[in-house]
């Protein structure tokens, strides 16, 4: 055998292992997918969307979970969206390159890494205990809010930057500032970008259950919250407290929630990739 | 020489990029409505003087002058000066087209909205006569709203240079503004130099030798920061004085 034959081989070789690994992945998603189908789809229909939780399986309804997760999107979003949006540019914008934004860079990316529990329990301590929120829907988004923050700093920066130097020089020129070279050039070029990253953040908060579990949400809510101060329960949470039922029927439940909640999370990732594309389409340097 | 009123001036100008010396003790006098070609080898430093005369080397860090940019003989490096006023005086053109991602309207009032002008009447007004001055209002009269990504890169340009003109400088510095560019969106870039010189005092750097001769009432060698010849454009060509000029224009390096 000669060495490019030897070469072939090799690069035929990986080329099928490759495929292999790519398989796997979408097999087992494929799997829990069809599984959690058959269990739940035929348990989904609008008496169990509107039901308030029960203790009998079959009158147990998702409306005070999904409510929840609701309330806790949106509230999450106006939390987290101008928050992260504004330190993201300041970092790439404003900052001067000196130790400290250095050392602030690092950290967030390092924030972006720590698990979703000891956010949980940071919330516990500063939204509940000391900014006595109790176990509320606002001491949860806030406690969210800080998990998504470092992600959608990153990704803001990342659209800004993508964002050609020449756009600038181009405002510059012309005797803008520089809040003006942000505010008319930058933020509407990488728009789509903040976006993306924000509705995929927003799509990771949505399936959170450790934190908000931490900062007080509750398994049985049963009743629809009404204000941001209301206690509440989650999608996630709904979920994990009936898995861990031991009649078979809860377990139908779970599925049938189960269901719901990817469909959130597919349609929010679907959103997100439509910005994408649809930016990537629009604008091109 | 008299006591003549120059329209750019720059005196005993160093320029430092950190520790490098980038401009060296230049000293250059410009007549109003005339245009000036910045030649030179690559790195030279052409690029680093023009845009001290609009000051957009202030956002590169580590970057500092020494010496006057005088402006209708006003040192326009003084604290006293404000960028954004002279960014309205002397407008720029870089060497890529950069049009914004807006619609053409927008590309071209964008100077006068950032000045807070908001009338629809006058920013429609400015619109059509820098088009008209840019000769490219024919070709997009029609489609004000489309995005300008959508022009050809002849097309950007032109627009590049009605958007500088947008808020009636006096100063119009062009960075290579054709270098990118197929040689008919050249000839006509070059034609409106030509044509913008009545109204504008035009620098422009070039790498293109012919080009110089054919748009430039002044020539300006640089050669590694130094300022090593200014002259008339003809007699620069004809009978350069320095031999690094000579070497230069009849293609030896660069
Ligand atoms: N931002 C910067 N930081 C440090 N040095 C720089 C910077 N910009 C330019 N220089 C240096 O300054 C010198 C002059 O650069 P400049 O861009 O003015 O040259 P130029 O004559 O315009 O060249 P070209 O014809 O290639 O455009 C070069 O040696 C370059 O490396
Ligand atoms: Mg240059």
């Amino acid at each position: 055998m000669t060495n490019s034959d030897k070469n072939r081989l090799k690069d035929k070789a990986f080329q099928v292992f490759g495929i292999f690994c790519t398989f796997i992945g979408l097999v087992v998603l494929a799997v829990l997918i069809v599984k959690i189908i058959m269990e739940g789809a035929s348990r989904i229909d609008w008496s169990f969307i509107t039901s308030l939780p029960s203790r009998r399986a079959s009158r147990a309804g998702i409306y005070s979970a999904w409510t929840g997760t609701l309330w806790i999107l949106v509230l999450t979003t106006i939390i987290a969206f101008p928050l992260g949006v504004s330190a993201g540019v300041y970092l790439e914008e404003y900052a001067k390159k000196t130790r400290l934004a250095n050392f602030l860079e690092i950290n967030i990316a390092n924030l972006a890494g720590v698990p979703s529990i000891i956010y949980g329990l940071l919330g516990l301590e500063i939204f509940v205990r000391q900014m006595k929120l109790g176990n509320s829907l606002l001491a949860g988004a806030l406690t969210l809010s800080l998990l998504i923050l470092p992600i959608i700093i990153v990704t803001t920066r990342e659209a800004i930057k993508a964002v050609p130097r020449s756009i600038r020089d181009g405002s510059y020129a012309l005797g803008a500032s520089k809040w003006q070279t942000v505010w008319h050039q930058v933020l509407p070029a990488s728009f789509g970008g903040i976006l993306t990253g924000v509705i995929l953040a927003l799509s990771r908060a949505v399936g959170e259950a450790a934190p908000l579990i931490v900062v007080g949400a509750l398994a049985y809510v049963p009743f629809a919250p009404t204000s941001p101060l209301d206690e509440f329960t989650v999608l996630p949470i709904q979920i994990f407290n009936w898995t861990s039922r031991p009649q078979a029927a809860f377990l139908v439940n779970a599925s049938a929630a189960i269901i719901i909640l990817l469909l959130i999370t597919f349609l929010l990732n679907g959103i997100a990739v439509y910005l994408r594309n649809r930016q990537q389409k629009k604008i091109k340097w | 020489m008299s006591k003549k009123e120059y329209k750019l001036e720059a005196k005993e100008l160093n320029a430092y990029y950190g520790g490098f010396h980038a401009l060296k003790g230049i000293n250059i006098a410009m007549e109003e409505k005339t245009v000036t070609a910045f030649i030179g080898p690559s790195g030279c430093g052409k690029s680093t003087f023009l845009r001290t005369f609009n000051r957009m080397n202030d956002y590169i860090e580590g970057f500092r002058v020494e010496g006057e940019i005088l402006l209708d003989s006003r040192d326009i490096y003084d604290k006293k000066v404000r960028v954004d006023e002279l960014r309205k005086e002397v407008g720029m053109v870089f060497q890529k087209p950069n049009p914004f991602p807006k619609s053409i309207f927008e590309n071209v009032v964008y100077g006068l909205k950032i000045q807070g002008i908001k009338k629809k009447s006058v920013l429609e007004e400015a619109a059509e006569r820098t088009l008209r001055q840019a000769a490219l209002w024919d070709e997009v009269k029609d489609k004000l709203q489309k995005s300008a990504l959508a022009l050809s890169g002849g097309q950007q340009q032109r627009l590049c240079i009605a958007r500088a003109l947008a808020s009636q400088p006096s100063v119009l510095l062009m960075d290579e503004p054709a270098s990118a560019l197929d040689p008919i969106s050249t000839a006509k870039v070059e034609e409106l130099i030509y044509e913008l010189k009545k109204e504008y005092t035009i620098v422009i750097v070039t790498h293109n030798m012919q080009q110089a001769g054919r748009v430039s009432d002044y020539t300006a060698f640089f050669y590694i920061g130094e300022l090593v010849e200014y002259s008339k454009t003809k007699a620069m060509f004809t009978s350069p004085k320095d031999t690094r000029t000579q070497n230069y224009i009849t293609g030896r390096f660069g």
